[in-house]
């Protein structure tokens, strides 16, 4: 099993992800090489929560070009973590 | 919110403030979403970002900022009223203590009003001086009507004299060579006006009409340009037409001619009738005013600086409009009068300190005595107002009201009040 600072990189900010904790539902950005048991293992951990359901979403990264030389931005891995009613995560994406 | 006063030196006064915390709280949270507006949060769109998170954005200060200009001016207003203080500047501000969920305490400090301290102004007795006419200012006004109504007579066979409308066209030769701007047709010259340089205007007295006659002159020394200062030239001169000024004899048939009345008596009566009345006027304004500066002298009141500065303003914003009115500006008005700006003002300074301290202690006595206008008293002065600039008080009164001058309105009217009891008092 990885270890949670490998799993976990960051909280997605967005006015999508803020919106959502209203719902007590949690978004990071993740290691897109990690599964969902993983990442619920990490959230537990990192923030001393307990997660009903992990739900995650491959994000592909984007076609960049700069002149004639194209890149790619890196494919992403979003989870958003449903926590157990009562169960928040304070300072979450500094809020 | 609560205030108190403390005096810090004469005419200054430091308010200190203190807004509650909650008040303070919810104007710096009004003022995250105000700037929330203004700025990009990636993530979010404009406006949507949560507070946390433009603060961390635009930084703490820039934040509290934003919620002191809302939080500052109204309190600062009602902190005014409640102390009953009368500022005359902008206030000096600076924070004590700036915390959110704490109070929000600052100081104020402004220049206020200065007390006046009335010295007598009632009996004080200034003597008011006599108005009259004497005989040679009536003839000296009825020569003037004679010299509007002359007759221009052309002269056929004469010489010119002082005083005459002669044509003419001239030439003007420097040795045998005639020089640029020395020659003219028709013109129109009067005799003994000082137009053209000295001697010339002599030298074309005596000649005759129809005629040619040279006129030996030299240029004066200082003259305009160097080429012709001081030299001496010729002008050969054509007179054409002479005309001179028939003043008809003051009679009977005069008055008649030049007014409504029968005889010259009666006009000479109307005469002194219309200077008296100049006369009696200019000693009561001369009174009123030698009432005011004396009631002005015996007050004693220190003024701020700032009050004559803004006095100065007003004067230059004044001087400003009536020269955009004349088709001028401020600088061309400098060129013209050889100043600057710096000089102006130490030219107004003068007339700013006795006019603001003449308005503070006119302010000061009908206070003392109690002196108001009604609202009758006003819709009245607007009336008069209206008459004058053809205008009706109704919509005279309104665009008082929305421009909110209405006060100063009724404080020169207050004043008009005033300066009659002063005469009245002191009479």
């Amino acid at each position: 099993m990885r270890d949670a600072r490998e799993v976990l990189k960051s909280p997605v900010i967005s006015e999508k992800s803020v919106g959502l904790v209203e719902e007590n539902k949690y978004s990071f950005w993740v290691n897109p090489a990690a599964n969902k048991i993983e990442i619920k293992a990490a959230v537990e951990k990192m923030f001393k929560v307990s997660v009903v359901e992990i739900r995650t979403i491959n994000v592909r990264g984007k076609m960049k070009r700069v002149g004639k030389y194209a890149g790619k931005t890196p494919n992403r891995k979003k989870a958003i973590a449903t926590l157990k009613a009562g169960d928040r995560i304070e300072n979450f994406a500094g809020l | 919110m609560s205030v108190s006063v403390e005096n810090v030196e004469k005419n200054v006064v430091a308010l200190q403030v203190t807004v509650e915390a909650e008040k303070f709280a919810d104007a710096v949270n009004q003022a995250a979403k105000n700037l929330a507006k203004k700025v990009n949060v990636p993530g979010f769109r404009k406006g949507k970002a949560p507070r946390r998170l433009v603060e961390l954005h635009v930084g703490q200060a820039a934040l509290y900022d934003e919620a002191l200009d809302h939080v500052i001016g109204p309190a600062y207003a009602q902190a005014v009223q409640e102390t009953g203080i009368n500022p005359v500047d902008r206030p000096d501000v600076e924070l004590v203590q700036i915390e959110e969920g704490k109070e929000l305490i600052f100081k104020a400090k402004v220049v206020v009003r200065p007390e006046v301290v009335l010295g007598e102004y009632k009996g004080l007795s200034v003597e008011q001086d006599v108005a009259s006419v004497t005989e040679e200012e009536v003839i000296e006004e009825l020569k003037g009507r004679q010299q509007q109504h002359a007759r221009l007579m052309i002269i056929e066979d004469g010489k010119i004299e002082e005083g005459d409308i002669v044509t003419l066209d001239f030439e003007g030769f420097k040795g045998d060579e005639p020089f640029a701007g020395g020659k003219a047709e028709d013109y129109e010259l009067v005799i003994g006006s000082g137009t053209f340089i000295p001697g010339f205007e002599e030298g074309l007295i005596g000649a005759e009409a129809g005629k040619n006659i040279d006129v030996n002159v030299t240029f004066p020394a200082e003259y305009h340009s160097a080429e012709l200062a001081g030299q001496e030239a010729v002008f050969k001169c054509l007179v054409k037409k002479i005309q001179r000024k028939e003043l008809s004899p003051l009679d009977d048939e005069f008055a008649k001619d030049v007014s409504e009345f029968e005889t010259l008596d009666e006009l000479k009566n109307d005469l002194r009738n219309k200077l008296m009345k100049i006369a009696e006027s200019k000693v009561k304004d001369d009174h009123l005013k030698a009432i005011i500066s004396k009631v002005v002298d015996n007050a004693s009141v220190e003024i701020p600086e700032v009050m004559f500065t803004q006095r100065i303003n007003e004067m230059f914003e004044e001087l400003n409009t009536s020269l955009i009115q004349q088709g001028m500006n401020m600088d061309q008005y400098y060129q013209f009068t050889n100043s600057s700006e710096e000089i102006m003002r130490e030219r107004l300074r003068p007339q700013a300190v006795e006019s603001v301290k003449r308005d503070l202690v006119l302010e000061a006595v009908a206070k003392a005595e109690g002196i108001t206008v009604t609202e009758d008293e006003v819709n009245e002065g607007l009336e008069n107002l209206g008459e004058r600039f053809k205008q009706d008080p109704a919509s005279l009164k309104q665009s008082l009201l929305e421009r909110g001058q209405m006060e100063f309105y009724k404080q020169s009217l207050i004043q008009e009040k005033t300066v009659n009891f002063l005469v009245e008092q002191n009479a």
